[in-house]
């Protein structure tokens, strides 16, 4: 390191933060009890739909289930709306479960198409569902993770085609954000596949959100300061940009 | 380069939530997370000695299993990473998107600047989450976020059994401070149906499924269903209204509407006096109208309390203006279910009128086409007039890099080195027979890069040809090796073409192409 960049880095800020707080991501041993009842449910050989917060551990659900489909040698196949996050899964599941146990199928990859966990894309799975229904023989459970995207105006058709034609025998664990119409969700599969779907609902979040704003001074504000702040800027900045048509960018100067 | 002149800026948002790192910084331009991530760097350090010392052992690890991973492109990235600042976008190659994604979960970026995309799935919890503008291009317009939207990335906020709560900021621009945005987690936005159908569809259900799935997929889906339900809801309410109307009238006297009425009295009055004001003074009628008015109040009034015959005739009024309002609603939805059917129908038409079925029964370009799953009837026509089976490999990888390929406005790629004439006249003639265009969408602009990549090219040599990012070429490669593989199994046993086919795709899975990683 030369003379200059060390002086460099000297001036840069610095956050206020001790050295070393490593948290190395714990795997929750203790299910919550709506993990709990969602698999329940699932061992029953219900279709279940869950809405929850994202952090809440709806994965956790998913990787129990897919622990019992593999243990007694049925499969089951797990959707995900990006290529990107297909991939992704496939490498966690790799290691989680064993490479040899965990295929993975989208448009343009396709690697051990025959293990029992399969992870695709879900358009993947609706051509799966119209043209090789025999192939799912063996699939007792298909996993639809980020369900909300049945409102995506490009891809939603996706979705509800394999809802619909997703062979009978195969059980739905649909994992969504917060949504607030989940229960009608459910109510339509039911109607659709002709099977009682339950519903998992869990409210808050493992950590609460608190919103704040940034004034353009660097102010920390809540919401109802925010909205006042936001009023009178508002106002002071007609007022000025009226009255004072010819001191162009002045206003920055000034409004300190 | 030329610094932002946001204000706040983004160095002092960082200073006034430096207790809550690491953050994610959400924005919604590729360009704005780099200029933003580079004029933190300006002021600010985040690692120590020690942790910088890691991230350097972890890029050579990375370079080493990828040489020229940061390209001449991104040398900067890899100067702001050693200060615990990065940013992520669909831009960026893969395996250096996986890169500033490990190095995040290794807690060694602490200010991420990120677009949308680093949102959903996978969960990479923060401290905070900051929101450069809540207002987003969504393909068609420029609008605010909706509830969803917004709690999906603020919930990024908050690492479980670590942070109490997930700290969010939202950033008040001083040129927009009215585009601030405020969101509520208890009106996040319910879920709708949005089925469409494509020819594929169809010739999936024709080929695939009985009259009796068809009628169900065109019948229940998600969208009739809210439909449906809508409309039953709305039924009850109609009938709550008529009976409400019906008990309503018992109140009036068998001298309603007559010149006795109280009621009919005031309107008469009213009515007078608008006839009197000037403009209307002049016109034909208006005098004996109010000689006629003047005769009728000489008659006496009834001697009643007429305030509960007001209070009805007022609640009459409104609820007879609900039931419009309603009934317009129920009509709204009924030509809402018959649109599904008249979809499906209209592209049954279509393929038929391009024989790709006869009835139920699918043709060889049928059989083709239901294997496609992208701009089917395009692609199959540039298989079925030879286009693709007698084309050279690398104008035939040309071809298919440009379908359903919509360049923005500033795209640049060098001109393609192959006569398309032939594509965009098939496009026209598909058009002239009544095709409609979002089922012809092809452009001749990525041509020249995956002719080249075929040829065998290095990825810098692309990267010279065109303006696109790193991950733009990816994918526009990537997507192509997808269709070819559509195209091989809509093949079959047509070894020749099947060949053909495989040969590109082989050519072009190589590489910086290829999914790194698995």
């Amino acid at each position: 390191m030369t003379k200059k960049e060390k002086v460099k880095q000297i001036i840069k800020k610095r956050p206020l933060r001790t050295p070393a707080e490593i948290i190395s991501p714990v795997r929750e041993i203790k299910l919550d009890s709506f993990q709990e009842n969602a698999i329940n449910y699932l061992e029953n050989g219900d279709n279940v739909l869950v809405a929850a917060p994202t952090g809440t551990g709806k994965t956790l659900i998913a990787e129990r289930i897919i622990e019992k489909v593999l243990a007694v040698g049925k499969g089951i196949v797990y959707t995900s709306p990006i290529k990107a996050l297909s991939n992704q899964k496939y490498r966690d599941f790799s290691v989680l479960f064993g490479k040899d146990k965990v295929g993975l199928i989208t448009g343009d990859v396709s690697l051990n198409e025959r293990a029992l966990l399969l992870v695709m894309t879900t358009e993947i799975f609706r051509n799966w569902c119209f043209a090789n229904p025999e192939m799912m023989d063996n699939i007792s459970h298909v996993i639809f993770d980020e369900l909300h995207f049945l409102d995506d105006r490009e891809r939603g058709t996706a979705w509800e085609e394999s809802i619909i034609f997703a062979p009978v025998h195969i059980k739905i664990l649909g994992l969504s954000a917060t949504v607030p119409n989940i229960k009608e969700l459910a109510s339509w599969i039911s109607e659709v596949r002709q099977q009682p779907v339950e519903v998992i609902i869990e409210k808050s979040r493992a950590v609460p959100l608190e919103l704040n704003w940034i004034t353009p001074e660097g102010d920390v504000l809540n919401e109802s300061e925010a909205e006042d702040f936001i009023t009178q800027f508002s106002e002071k900045r007609k007022g000025r940009t009226e009255s004072s048509f010819t001191s162009g960018s002045g206003f920055s100067a000034k409004g300190k | 380069m030329a610094l932002l002149s946001n204000s706040p800026s983004c160095s002092q948002i960082i200073d006034s939530i430096q207790e809550h790192l690491p953050a994610l910084y959400f924005t919604f331009s590729r360009g704005k997370t780099e200029l933003l991530a580079e004029e933190l760097s300006i002021e600010w350090d985040f690692l120590l000695p020690h942790e910088k010392k890691q991230v350097n052992s972890i890029i050579s690890q990375a370079e080493l299993l990828q040489p020229g991973l940061f390209g001449s492109r991104r040398q900067r990235l890899k100067e702001i990473i050693t200060q615990g600042i990065a940013y992520h976008h669909a831009g960026l190659p893969p395996a250096l998107k996986d890169l500033v994604e490990r190095l995040y979960e290794n807690r060694l970026i602490f200010v991420l600047f990120c677009t949308e995309t680093f949102a959903v799935g996978v969960n990479f919890p923060a401290a905070a989450t900051i929101f450069d503008s809540c207002r987003k291009w969504d393909g068609r317009e420029f609008r605010g976020l909706i509830n969803r939207e917004f709690f999906q990335m603020a919930g990024r906020a908050g690492r479980r059994g670590f942070d109490p709560v997930g700290m969010v900021y939202l950033r008040i621009d001083k040129r927009f401070p009215e585009q601030t945005g405020f969101y509520n987690e208890s009106l996040v936005e319910p879920v709708r149906g949005r089925l469409t159908i494509s020819p594929n569809t169809v010739l999936s259900l024709l080929y695939w499924k009985t009259d009796n799935e068809i009628n169900r997929l065109l019948d229940q889906n998600l969208a009739v269903y809210q439909n449906n339900k809508e409309g039953r809801r709305i039924r009850l309410e109609l009938i709550e209204i008529k009976e409400a109307l019906s008990g309503i009238g018992s109140v009036f006297c068998d001298q309603l509407d007559t010149a006795y009425c109280y009621m009919f009295r005031s309107n008469l009055k009213k009515e007078f006096r608008s006839l009197s004001r000037k403009n209307q003074r002049l016109r034909i009628g208006t005098k004996e109208r109010k000689e006629e008015i003047r005769n009728l109040l000489k008659r006496p009034q009834k001697k009643c309390h007429h305030r509960p015959c007001s209070e009805a005739k007022r609640k009459i009024n409104e609820l007879t203006e609900k039931k419009l309002r309603l009934e317009r609603r129920i009509r709204t939805l009924g030509n809402h279910s018959r649109d599904y059917e008249r979809d499906f129908n209209g592209v049954w038409d279509l393929l038929e009128n391009l024989s790709y079925v006869d009835g139920r029964e699918l043709s060889a370009r049928g059989i083709f086409a239901l294997h496609l799953h992208v701009q089917e009837i395009l692609v199959t026509e540039m298989v079925f007039n030879g286009l693709i089976r007698d084309g050279q490999p690398a104008l035939v990888a040309a071809i298919l890099a440009g379908v359903d390929f919509v360049p923005g406005r500033d795209d640049y790629v060098v001109p393609c080195p192959h006569d398309l004439r032939e594509v965009e006249t098939l496009c026209r003639s598909l058009i002239r027979s009544g095709m409609p265009e979002t089922m012809c969408v092809w452009s001749s602009l990525p041509g020249a890069l995956a002719s080249a990549w075929y040829q065998g090219c290095t990825f810098e040599e692309l990267q010279a040809m065109t303006n696109f990012q790193e991950g733009d070429i990816f994918s526009v490669i990537r997507r192509e090796i997808d269709l070819l593989r559509q195209i091989e199994r809509a093949a079959g046993k047509d070894i020749e073409l099947v060949s053909q086919i495989e040969h590109i795709r082989l050519k072009l899975d190589r590489d910086e192409i290829a999914v790194p990683g698995i």
